[in-house]
């Protein structure tokens, strides 16, 4: 008898520095084993799809978000890479082209953000409060300067949004940065609601543009 | 003769129907205006200012306002000079 398989594809949720490794976590289009795809010093970590283009649904974004989080919280991993959700390869054999191509800037940007994490900031302004948004821009920058290794601006989409930013942490500072956030909150908690979100992949810190010829 | 007065004469109608023209499609289909309506949908929900029910539908009826955008722009793009 034939059976007939469906074409796997690679999934690909980041790159690490670092060889063989397999995780059982929840992958998307519900995937349940993650492993990498290694050329020399570097690895994709990827999970089997069936398909090049994976839906955008609520579900696939968390599930990609949630591994790239398993894969940052394993202690011998020192940074990952973070891929946007959507990157498929049809076999290893192209993402080994992308590995071999993006080798010296992908390893540059791993050892830029080794040790660190990204927390998002968000501050909304309560409704019919105003406040004097320049003034606490400055305020937040001056306090999680010293905590914190770079920021950067988000788009402030709605009215209400003072402010709108990512953080690229140290691992170490992660206590200090917290206490920071902490009184953010208690200097303004009568005006602005915060939204303090975290860790994540550096997603907002990792400038890539990777040809892939999938 | 009659022909090139003509021209003249319409010319500068056929212009400003087309300014009109692309104006009332940039601001129908705003797809940038919607997908920034999308995130404040979702961030009125997580700081719990709106609640899961209206936040749902809220989303529902957006993100169809976003692919009718999207489909237009594509459909009319080639024909009117729509701005990105």
């Amino acid at each position: 008898m034939t059976v007939i398989m469906a074409d796997e594809h690679l999934y690909t949720y980041g790159v690490i520095d670092g060889a063989d490794r397999e995780l059982a976590v929840d992958g998307v289009a519900g995937a349940t084993r993650l492993y990498t795809v290694e050329y020399r010093t570097l690895s994709a970590v990827v999970s089997d799809i069936d398909t090049l283009e994976p839906e955008q649904t609520d579900e696939n974004l968390r599930a990609h978000d949630e591994a790239l989080q398993t894969i940052m919280s394993d202690e011998d991993i020192e940074a990952v890479v973070p891929m946007r959700f959507g990157m498929v390869f049809k076999s290893a054999r192209p993402l080994k082209n992308v590995l071999r191509g993006s080798r010296s800037v992908l390893t540059r940007t791993l050892n830029d953000i080794e040790g660190t994490v990204e927390m998002g900031l968000k501050l909304v302004a309560e409704e019919g409060v105003t406040v004097d948004r320049e003034s606490v821009r400055e305020d937040v920058s001056g306090r999680l300067r010293g905590v914190s290794v770079e920021e950067t601006e988000n788009g402030l989409f709605s009215d209400r949004l003072v402010l709108n930013r990512s953080y690229l942490v140290e691992r170490d500072d992660r206590e200090a940065f917290d206490a920071a956030i902490a009184g953010i909150e208690d200097e303004y908690g009568g005006s602005l609601i915060t939204q303090y979100t975290g860790p994540w992949a550096p997603y907002n810190f990792v400038d890539l543009e990777i040809g892939v010829d999938r | 003769m009659t022909f090139l007065l003509d021209d003249v004469l319409i010319k500068p109608w056929i212009s400003l129907v087309k300014i009109l023209r692309s104006t009332a499609i940039q601001e129908a289909y705003d797809v940038e205006a919607i997908q920034d309506d999308i995130k404040e949908n979702q961030l009125l929900y997580e700081i719990g200012e709106r609640p899961r029910e209206e936040y749902e539908q809220r989303r529902e009826e957006l993100e169809l306002e976003l692919e009718v955008a999207e489909n237009a722009r594509e459909n009319l793009s080639g024909r009117v000079e729509v701005k990105q």
